[in-house]
């Protein structure tokens, strides 16, 4: 049994090859907004280095965020067609979740952080409770200072911050900040590949077309035709509240 | 050859099985009404939908054209141009299905699609191809491209709008007149009751090119409303009638003097203003030439255009099949 694990949250993207006990390949490149280009070469590289065919694939896990809603939708609906053309089982993880997960054993209250457009964050809270590693927090979109008002304690900070976001942290929390070095921040495919295969074992998968993007913000209108663009419908329905938080 | 086509570029979701590029087994087309209600179309909106809905229609096709996956011979999809985010989803689904299926990916110019919906039949008996070299008008919410079609995949671009795309100047139209969207079907049939001699609205040349310029139709359109307005009710019927005169003149008076300075065998139409009777009645009767236009459920956007472009990338193809979504393809 073999799982693909796709991720194009971010300007950084990720893709692993995981074999329910080790990981067999992984790539993890910055991919500004060229995913749509990159990813599928990727993903034939990454086949060929464990010397593999999609037709082994039998389980798909790919990122679905928070994060860019384009960059997100890029490796889901590839990941839905190879689901479907392998005749594989596909599972959705959030991207805060793949974050926080290696540090888990740090028993440290950790929150994952991922940019989400000007001076606004996605972050989630994680903690062990009860001897289990758990999302403690809904999927949060704030700015730094809003999201440090609900950090009481010491708390280790991974994901994509730059030096700037860095500082702020530091200003707001003071020696409560902890930063996890800048290589373990990053995420990789190969632990979404790991937190694919448990939520496959654990439950059966869910219809296609249901796997989507965590939505925690309103789209932003742009225009590539010029069209009578409508202004953006108000209310919950457009906020897409996260749907597991 | 069968393929199987996927269509995302603006806000229908269209998935089709198409026979070498010209018998249509199945045609899935699922239009999002979200936009109907906001009056117009949001990007990031109509992904969203495009993500929900895809895999669902892609089974539906596959099961009216009684076959699976296997039964395929290629994958296809709209690669450009339209709305990128939109673009993405149904370009990287078809990727995957044809890397995970072991079949050949084709990324589709939608143009090509508009331009091949007119090789496409239902039924048994195959009617004959259109002849060409052609004169091509392309007439869409999106586009006003005319072009000179001159063999399969062969384009040269005439004259293309340098402002508003002719169903963009419907829509606007449309909404001046509280018709709703999208404004084509509804212009035309509020048009049928009206007198299309009642208000003169300059045609404007442009001169002896081929481009199009309709901002100032709509600006002439405008200002007739308001002042009607300001005399009290604004006579909908003889408006929308005197616009769609207007406009079907331009477009008609441009195709007909492409046709007469070329040696073209065929017109053909194509995009969701080409599904207009009255523009098809106004080209007719201009041009000495055969008409060919696709019904009109072929005009507007859908997967089997693309299956059949992308049967004919694969006949003539010159270099590499393109896979990549590039948001401003042109036609040529
Ligand atoms: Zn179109």
């Amino acid at each position: 049994m073999t799982l693909l694990a796709l991720d194009t949250s971010t300007a950084w993207a990720s893709v692993a090859l995981y074999d329910g006990r080790d990981v067999l390949a992984e790539e993890t490149w910055h991919a500004q907004r060229r995913h749509g280009d990159e990813l599928f070469p990727t993903i034939e590289r990454l086949l060929a280095y464990a010397r593999k065919s999609l037709a082994d694939v039998d389980r798909v896990a790919v990122a679905t965020g928070p994060g860019s809603f384009t960059g997100l939708r890029v490796a889901i609906a590839a990941a839905q067609g190879i689901a479907r053309g392998a005749g594989a089982s596909l599972v959705g993880i959030s991207t805060l979740d793949v974050l926080a997960y290696p540090h888990a054993h740090s028993k440290q209250r950790t929150c994952a952080l991922l940019p989400a457009g000007r001076t606004e964050w996605y972050a989630a809270l994680y903690q062990e409770r009860n001897r289990k590693w758990m999302r403690r927090s809904p999927f949060i979109v704030a700015t730094l200072p809003d999201l440090c008002r609900q950090i009481g304690t010491h708390t280790l900070f991974v994901g994509e911050m730059d030096a700037e976001a860095e500082q702020l942290l530091r200003d707001l929390l003071g020696p409560k900040a902890i930063f996890a070095e800048p290589a373990s921040r990053m995420r990789r495919a190969g632990y979404l590949a790991e937190l694919g295969w448990r939520a496959l074992e654990a439950a059966p998968q869910a219809k296609l077309g249901e796997i989507e993007p965590i939505y925690v913000k309103q789209p932003s209108i742009r225009s590539s035709f010029d069209q009578p663009f409508a202004p953006v419908p108000s209310g919950d329905a457009a906020l897409g509240l996260p749907r597991r938080s | 050859m069968r393929i199987l086509a996927i269509e995302t570029s603006c806000d229908e979701t269209g998935v089709a099985v198409v026979d070498d590029g010209r018998r249509i087994i199945s045609n899935v087309v699922a239009s999002q009404l979200a936009h109907q209600e906001t009056g117009g179309i949001v990007p990031e909106v109509a992904a969203r939908e495009h993500l929900r809905t895809l895999d669902a229609i892609a089974q539906t096709a596959l099961r009216d054209a009684g076959i699976e996956l296997r039964g395929v011979d290629a994958i296809a999809a709209t690669v450009g141009p339209g709305l990128v985010g939109c673009l993405l989803v149904g370009a990287n689904y078809g990727r995957g299905l044809a890397l995970a299926a072991g079949l050949p990916f084709v990324g589709v110019n939608h143009l090509e699609g508009h331009v091949y919906a007119n090789w496409l039949y239902e039924g048994e008996a195959a009617p004959p191809e259109p002849a060409i070299p052609a004169i091509v008008l392309v007439v869409s919410g999106a586009h006003s491209d005319l072009v000179l079609m001159e063999g399969h995949r062969r384009f040269r671009a005439l004259g293309r709008t340098i402002d508003d795309a002719a169903g963009e100047a419907f829509d606007k139209v449309a909404r001046l007149l509280g018709l709703g969207f999208p404004g084509g079907p509804l212009i035309e049939q509020a048009a049928k009751n009206g007198d299309p001699s009642a208000f003169p609205l300059p045609r404007g040349s442009g001169g002896d090119r081929y481009d199009f310029s309709f901002s100032g139709l709509k600006t002439a359109v405008m200002r007739l409303v308001r002042s009607l307005e300001a005399k009290g009710e604004v006579p909908v019927a003889d408006v929308a009638a005197s616009f769609q005169k207007a406009i079907t003149e331009m477009l008609a008076e441009k195709t007909a003097r492409a046709a007469a300075e070329h040696a073209v065998d065929t017109v053909l139409l194509g995009g969701g203003v080409a599904a207009n009777l009255a523009l098809r009645e106004e080209i007719a009767k201009r041009i000495g030439h055969p008409l060919v236009v696709p019904p009109p459920r072929l005009c507007t956007d859908n997967g089997a255009m693309i299956g059949a472009a992308a049967f004919f990338v694969l006949r003539h193809r010159g270099t590499e099949i393109p896979t990549a979504v590039r948001s401003d393809l042109k036609l040529a």
